[in-house]
């Protein structure tokens, strides 16, 4: 056989069997998937579960080691092996990569957007009946977060770590520079550009990229509701080229040319703020710690609610993970996953998870715990950011969203660089996110 | 020479052997290259490949009409233009550095092994570092652009700017291993026939030109190869630097290989653009090692050329 014929049929023989496997079972797609009743855990079975998360740094990792050490030491039967991962994009690549092996984590955390692809993936377990058996803990939930784990009506995930955009600034370049805490976006603008002077940018901002959301896509996300549309409508559906979002992206451009806002990777506006170069941080409250690590003694930092629309209206967004659990997970290993997840988001675990990591609750009633108040007095920000919390909604669920909002980082990247025009780089990712969604459904 | 090959060949015991590395190569290079040329014919679900679908020629179809964000056709410009750079600068800057650090000296080794160092640094931390350095409002770059009176430059926000960016920290890493490659070359030329020029009138440039450059082809040769190939799949700097950003201003073809397959996960779409990347890559190795008139130098020729002149010279 010479060398061609060879390889056409290695070829060959290649195709037909990736052929006969897609004709076969795939890994993690099983009947479990459609079970219409929770497995229930056996107390005096010991079991094992694996929990992929990205909680690799600082208090982050040493508070989840320390409550995932007071759930096992209730559940003496149950370990919960944590295999953290340095970052959110290492997090969705271990996790593609496990479940491709058919090798998945019993559990995971999650964005909605994932979530979704693994649904659609059929690799998910479904937890309406789940949490059938205990309706107050999910209607204990925030409205907000309880509608964000839900994929086309079927509860898939359970929340874990939510957080709201706030705004961390220096004060003190506020009052040199005469101007108040900005409360709408309008008077952003105006103090913006009243304190970028003197090698201070105001506003120092990752845009994303087309490898996804940062930071500056969450702000632009956020302006964009406040002139009147959110970038993806409740179905999922871009809009990315609306007259509000168009108007948003200006708003940004016109700060840019005016010397306000500078573009940057690796958390910009926390850098900036530490080093009395930038005056704010729009960030997620979770950032509190490491804006304060980077202010250090040097002004005491201002928190404040992210600005709102004209009329007043906050206009905020839940943000962080959910967690999933896996089909592929024996009944054992998912009724124990179960019992953890619900430990997750009881009062006195979100409490203590809250203080420690300034991770927002989920559940109103962990306000109400006299530790929580005392951290509140200390800490104001958490009640309004909570509230904030209550109002808000998350991105939908729709697989197709992690492409349009890599879509929209590269549109926000070329306006701000001055190579498209806001309407061109806009229209440009929404035809991107319509050709991905209508690829997905 | 062919019959000695053959008779190797029947041995059973040669086989043995060969079978471990055959093995390993057939596991690691064969097989998931066939794999990917197989994966290409579907609309793959990575997650669970039984929802996948057989599509037969529709992914190549996106990649040469050009339908995939960005299109197959910007990110082969992009591509080109990183490859041209580390190519052309890359190989030029590398001989005269390496023509520089020829002769021995001991200050000379410390700056040839100071030229080298970058090479062996990994290049994910050295891109955030020179992500720092870049850093439009805190960097080293924008303090000497500021000193020489000129407005700060977004380095890695601008389209502009952010290739050439890239570029000058690929060549920062990757010059130390041309110029080690060059100075090989240059040991292995023959002194006396420089030495034979200079009597005959030649100055530098035409001793370097007409003398010492002819005998670097075969180097020169492996240093186009290697840096066309491995500046083709370049993708580290990029994947820290700038995300293929800003917009898709450096979305070079690996970079974008990466993004479809584990980013957005369409598998099948990447597979057919790594196919053509493989191709290309293939391609060009040929056209090369064909315009260098076939001369890919193995260690066994640059080791038996100083002898052969030898012998040329006692003849």
């Amino acid at each position: 056989m010479n060398r061609t014929r060879w390889m056409a049929t290695a070829a060959a023989a290649a195709v037909a069997a990736l052929a006969l496997a897609g004709c076969s079972g795939g890994s993690g797609s099983d009947s479990d998937s459609k079970s219409t009743s929770a497995p229930t855990l056996d107390p005096d079975k010991k079991v094992t579960i694996t929990f992929l998360e990205a909680m690799a740094s600082g208090s982050l990792k040493t508070e989840l080691e320390k409550i995932t050490k007071e759930f096992e030491e209730d559940n003496p039967n149950i370990t919960v092996e944590l295999q953290a991962q340095p970052d959110y994009n290492t997090l969705k690549t271990k996790i593609d990569a496990a479940v491709s092996a058919g090798n998945a984590p019993t559990i995971a955390q999650v964005y909605g957007e994932w979530a979704a692809a693994y649904a659609d993936a059929q690799v998910l377990e479904p937890l309406t009946a789940y949490a059938a058996d205990n309706p107050s803990a999910t209607d204990g939930l925030y409205k907000g977060i309880k509608n964000s784990l839900y994929i086309d009506k079927t509860l898939y995930m359970w929340p874990f770590n939510a957080s709201a955009v706030a705004m961390f600034y220096n004060p003190e370049m506020l009052k040199a520079a005469g101007q108040d805490v900005p409360t709408t976006w309008s008077e952003f603008a105006k103090v913006a550009k009243a304190v970028s002077k003197d090698g201070v940018v105001a506003l120092p901002m990752d845009p994303g990229s087309s490898s996804g959301p940062a930071g500056g896509t969450t702000v632009f996300e956020l302006i964009a509701e406040a002139y009147g549309t959110p970038v993806f409508a409740d179905d999922g559906t871009p809009q990315l080229d609306s007259k509000a979002a168009v108007k948003a992206l200006n708003y940004l451009v016109d700060l840019k040319k005016a010397g306000a806002l500078q573009t940057g990777t690796n958390y910009p506006g926390e850098t900036a703020l530490g080093a009395e170069k930038g005056a704010f941080d729009i960030s997620t409250t979770t950032s509190v710690y490491y804006d304060q690590e980077a202010v250090g003694d040097k002004f005491e930092m201002g928190i404040a609610p992210v600005p709102g629309a004209d009329d007043g209206t906050r206009i905020n967004q839940i943000n962080g993970t959910n967690v999933a659990m896996f089909s592929g997970a024996t009944d054992d290993q998912k009724a124990a996953a179960w019992k953890y997840m619900q430990f997750l988001t009881e009062a006195e675990t979100q409490s203590e998870w809250a203080q420690a990591t300034g991770y927002l609750p989920v559940n109103p009633a962990t306000l109400k715990l006299d530790d929580m108040k005392d951290y509140i007095e200390k800490n104001p920000y958490v009640t309004f950011a909570s509230e904030d919390l209550a109002d808000s909604s998350a991105l939908p669920p729709y697989a197709w969203v992690q492409d349009g909002l890599g879509d929209l980082g590269a549109a926000l990247q070329s306006a701000l660089a001055g190579n498209a025009t806001p309407e061109e780089a806009l229209k440009s990712a929404q035809e991107k996110a319509e050709k991905a969604m209508a690829a997905d459904q | 020479m062919r019959a000695t090959r053959r008779g190797t060949l029947r041995s059973p015991v040669a086989y043995l052997f060969v079978l471990p590395a055959l093995l390993i190569f057939l596991l690691f290079s064969i097989g998931p290259t066939v794999y990917t040329f197989a994966l290409s014919f579907f609309k793959w679900n990575k997650l669970n490949p039984a929802l996948s679908t057989y599509i037969g020629l529709q992914n190549y179809e996106t990649v040469f009409t050009g339908q995939g964000d960005p299109s197959f056709w910007s990110t082969v410009g992009i591509s080109l233009y990183f490859v041209v750079g580390m190519v052309v600068v890359g190989t030029a800057a590398g001989l005269v550095i390496a023509l520089l650090l020829q002769r021995g000296s001991r200050l000379l080794s410390a700056v040839r092994t100071m030229v080298f160092l970058p090479h062996v640094t990994p290049l994910v931390a050295t891109s955030l570092v020179w992500v720092w350095i870049f850093n439009p409002q805190f960097g080293l770059a924008n303090l000497v652009v500021h000193a020489t009176g000129h407005a700060n430059i977004d380095w890695l926000g601008d389209s502009d700017w952010a290739m050439p960016a890239v570029l000058v920290y690929s060549l920062w890493h990757e010059l130390g291993f041309v110029s080690i490659v060059f100075l090989g070359g240059l040991t292995t030329v023959s002194g006396e026939l420089s030495e034979a020029a200079k009597l005959d009138g030649a100055n530098a440039w035409q001793e370097f030109w007409y003398v010492t450059f002819p005998q670097l082809r075969p180097v020169l040769a492996l240093v186009l190869l290697v840096e066309s190939v491995t500046s083709l799949q370049a993708f580290t700097q990029f994947f820290v630097m700038t995300g293929g950003g800003p917009g898709y201003a450096t979305a070079t073809l690996g970079f974008q290989l990466y993004q479809q397959a584990f980013v957005f996960s369409n598998t099948g779409y990447a597979a057919a653009l790594a196919v053509v990347l493989f191709l290309v890559t293939a391609a060009l190795s040929i056209l090369q090692l064909r315009l260098q008139g076939g001369g890919f130098p193995s260690f066994r020729s640059l080791l038996l050329r100083p002898r052969q002149l030898r012998k040329a010279r006692t003849t």
